[in-house]
């Protein structure tokens, strides 16, 4: 009993911090088992929520998880930046440090970005396309519930285990048994093979979607950009995830099983995992970009009136970056001394990449030119992108230089330079979406006062911040450590930059209570159009009824909304009752929760190396699988009187 | 749906005779439309199943066993991987179940384009160990 306990609550755990967080936990828990209880809101969750294969729901969970995500990964940031606010600082141990900067990045990347793109695939692509849910929709909550699962499963290793600490990275050897005992590591590699899994079938599913589903009329040339982006991001999910999930896989197997492909001294090579990480790991860097492109293409066209400038020389550079994109990968590890031809050709195929994000970037400008802008916090977002992208893509081919890599490598410089661009990239991208679709979303518009105070807190935050890292950088500061001396002539540098990063999470605050706010009283969109949009998820009202369209409808040019208002056709979306038919719809299912759930209890048995617990969990799935498989009664039809019912009530029923 | 020609025109391709209706049938061109063979009993399936399996143990005591040189080995288990590889592709993939080519070709030929690029360039950049050990 005392080594069980040992074992779950090893030193690490009951640290002040880490009780505190206890406390804060259950209370939490508490509170909201009280108020489920207290209003009988358990099988409204269950039927309505927990059970729902609908792409819209799924696609607001996603937002849920990730805004939540961003607020632990933010935490954990300022955790680091309060250590590093003044030289010789204590407040956290090196080991803390090490723990918190893995959670920190591990969660960010794949339990905030992740999650808050495939928010955006779901409320979106299918709207957009005209279609009434993605391909395959259970399949669809399958990858949600693997993600939600894996995430709280990496989540609550801080408290219960012990948090992994070898950085997001997790190169052997630091992460084989020898070097790292207790189950701190398997905890992250089992959260990110079950999320691994969940990304992939979503990679599948839109991939699906978006070539099989689009309304009569759309061919690709006609589709939205963000279609574009979301098709080619899948494409890339396809090809990069399964190296990680190999590389994480092998690392189980040397931690659990006693195998050593990444053990140097029996014939093993860590450097193979470097190579494995990165094969999937800058693939993902595009996986994490290429959706903000395409979000910022729909906001900067609606919101300066203009159909997008340069749409097919868009579509070519989005496949061109995604071709490039699959052989940069040792631009990760130019010190690894692979060779003056592997780096030089490494290092050609990076700095290519510029060419057609620059054409994008153009682009977007040229589409404002002559336009009328409208400043919504949306289109600030996407405004603020084109500076900032600007700076961090410049530093990316400044990094991209083999020689002047050997400097740069692994030291602030490279950590400014990526959140330069997946802030400033991904992060401004995905917030932008959320603005421009949470009216979709909702049914509310964000009220916009507020919405301005988050987003400049946020982007001179976020200057504050990282700016100072650029400096840091060439001063000779490296990633990752935990503390340095007062003589180093860093400590005013790394002041500011604690200061920045202070004012984003103020930033960040502001923008949850606007969230908080606009869902109570925010102004109601009635006319499901807002924003006078130029896609197809505007002709729906907001938010979309379950089945989307009640008559699909049909494209006849790029910007089909937009062409249909053009045309003062916009009464189309007004329907007979005799036009009304029957539509087939996929039905709820507790399938995708309970294989969540059966991949959750297998991966605590993983973790802690209880085999019979593992078992239960893999015999849980194996259960799914076969009710999952033999269940033919996965659809409903929704009557025409209903579908009269509903449009009625819109009014959008003509006569 | 697909513009099989111009990418540029304004062509709607007609899918039923009478036009699209908008009520959801229509919404796959005439060439994408799945073409399942229905069986009694999905015997060809377990068979695949079952082989699958056999290539796999094969590969896994093939190289536990240490049966041959490692050149030897690397050879058998590449050619095992192979006869996965189709046998997958033949047999859970749909690749029979299909009115055209087109598409496969196109993925099959990306994914091909694509390992091969990966494995063949992650074997160059590996090459340097033998330059350090």
């Amino acid at each position: 009993m005392s080594s069980l306990l040992a074992q779950l609550f090893p030193p690490s755990t009951t640290r002040n911090m880490e009780l505190s967080a206890d406390v804060l936990i259950i209370l939490t828990s508490a509170a909201i088992i009280y108020y489920l209880t207290r209003w009988h809101r358990w099988k409204y969750l269950w039927r309505e929520w927990l059970t729902t294969v609908d792409h819209k729901k799924i696609g607001i969970m996603y937002l849920i998880a990730a805004v939540t995500m961003l607020f632990r990964g933010g935490v954990d940031a300022l955790l680091l930046r309060a250590q590093l606010a003044v030289p010789n600082n204590h407040f956290l141990g090196p080991l803390h440090y090490d723990e918190i900067f893995t959670t920190h990045g591990t969660i960010m990347i794949f339990f905030m970005a992740m999650p808050l793109i495939f928010a955006m695939f779901n409320i979106a692509i299918p709207l957009m396309i005209g279609a009434r849910d993605v391909a395959f929709p259970r399949l669809n909550a399958i990858s949600f519930w693997l993600f939600a699962f894996a995430g709280f499963l990496f989540n609550i290793s801080f408290v219960i285990g012990g948090s992994p600490n070898a950085g997001w990275t997790s190169y052997p050897p630091l992460t084989e048994l020898a070097f790292n005992p207790g189950v701190g590591q398997n905890y992250y590699l089992m959260a990110l093979i079950v999320t691994g899994i969940g990304t992939t079938a979503t990679g599948i599913n839109f991939l699906v979607t978006i070539l099989r589903m689009r309304a009569p009329g759309m061919t690709l040339m006609r589709m939205p950009m963000f279609a574009w982006t979301t098709l080619v991001t899948s494409v890339l999910i396809l090809f990069a995830f399964p190296p990680l999930t190999v590389a994480m896989v092998l690392t189980l197997f040397d931690r659990l099983f006693g195998t050593a492909f990444f053990t140097i001294g029996r014939g093993g090579m860590p450097m193979m995992y470097v190579n494995l990480f990165w094969l999937f790991g800058h693939p993902e860097v595009y996986i994490l970009v290429l959706p903000s492109f395409g979000i910022f293409s729909e906001v900067v066209a609606t919101f300066s009136r203009k159909k997008l400038f340069g749409y097919s020389t868009m579509v070519y550079s989005v496949l061109a970056i995604t071709f490039l994109s699959y052989g940069t990968w040792v631009h990760h590890f130019f010190t690894m001394g692979a060779g003056a031809a592997v780096n030089v050709f490494f290092g050609l195929s990076t700095i290519l990449i510029a060419i057609p994000t620059g054409i994008k970037i153009f682009n977007w400008i040229f589409t404002m030119w002559n336009g009328r802008i409208k400043m919504t916090v949306a289109m600030m977002w996407a405004l603020a992108f084109i500076p900032t992208f600007v700076v961090g893509g410049a530093t990316g081919v400044m990094l991209g230089a083999v020689p002047a890599d050997y400097q740069f490598h692994n030291s602030y410089f490279l950590i400014a330079h990526f959140h330069n661009v997946i802030i400033g990239g991904t992060v401004f991208g995905l917030l932008s979406g959320v603005y421009y679709w949470w009216p979709k979303m909702t049914g509310r518009l964000l009220n916009e006062r507020q919405g301005k105070w988050a987003f400049w807190l946020f982007f001179l935050g976020f200057w504050v911040t990282f700016m100072p890292q650029y400096a840091l950088g060439f001063m000779g500061m490296t990633r990752r450590m935990y503390t340095y001396s007062h003589g180093f002539g860093w400590s005013s540098l790394n002041l500011m930059s604690t200061i920045g990063a202070f004012v984003m999470g103020a930033g960040f605050v502001v923008m949850v209570y606007n969230f908080v706010w606009s869902q109570i009283h925010g102004e109601i969109d009635v006319t499901g159009d807002p924003w006078d949009g130029r896609t197809l998820e505007w002709s729906t009202p907001s938010p979309a009824p379950e089945y989307n369209f009640a008559r699909i409808p049909v494209v006849t040019d790029r910007d089909a909304w937009w062409a249909i208002k053009q045309d003062h056709k916009s009464n189309v979306i007004q329907i007979k009752p005799q036009e009304i038919q029957d539509i087939e719809l996929p039905k709820s299912s507790a399938i995708p929760f309970l294989m969540g759930l059966s991949f959750f209890v297998f991966s605590v048995g993983m973790v802690f190396s209880w085999w019979w617990i593992a078992v239960v969990g893999f015999l849980g799935f194996v259960v799914c699988m076969l009710v999952g498989t033999f269940d033919y009664d996965d659809h409903k039809e929704v009557p025409r009187q209903v579908i009269q019912n509903t449009e009625s009530a819109l009014g959008r029923l003509q006569g | 749906m697909f513009n099989r020609g111009s990418q540029r025109g304004r062509r709607v391709i007609a899918i039923s005779p009478n036009g699209p209706t908008g009520n959801g049938d229509e919404v796959e061109a005439r060439f994408l439309a799945p073409h399942f063979e229905s069986e009694g009993f999905p015997w060809l399936q377990i068979f695949g199943y079952i082989g699958s399996l056999l290539l796999t143990i094969a590969a896994l005591l093939a190289v536990v066993q240490h049966i041959l040189s490692p050149i030897g080995l690397l050879t058998v288990i590449l050619i095992l991987a192979v006869a996965q590889a189709a046998l997958q592709l033949g047999i859970f993939m749909h690749l029979r179940e299909s009115r055209g080519s087109t598409w496969h070709i196109i993925t099959l030929g990306l994914g091909i384009v694509i390992a091969l690029g990966l494995v063949g360039m992650s074997m160059w950049i590996m090459t340097f160990k033998s330059g350090v050990s």
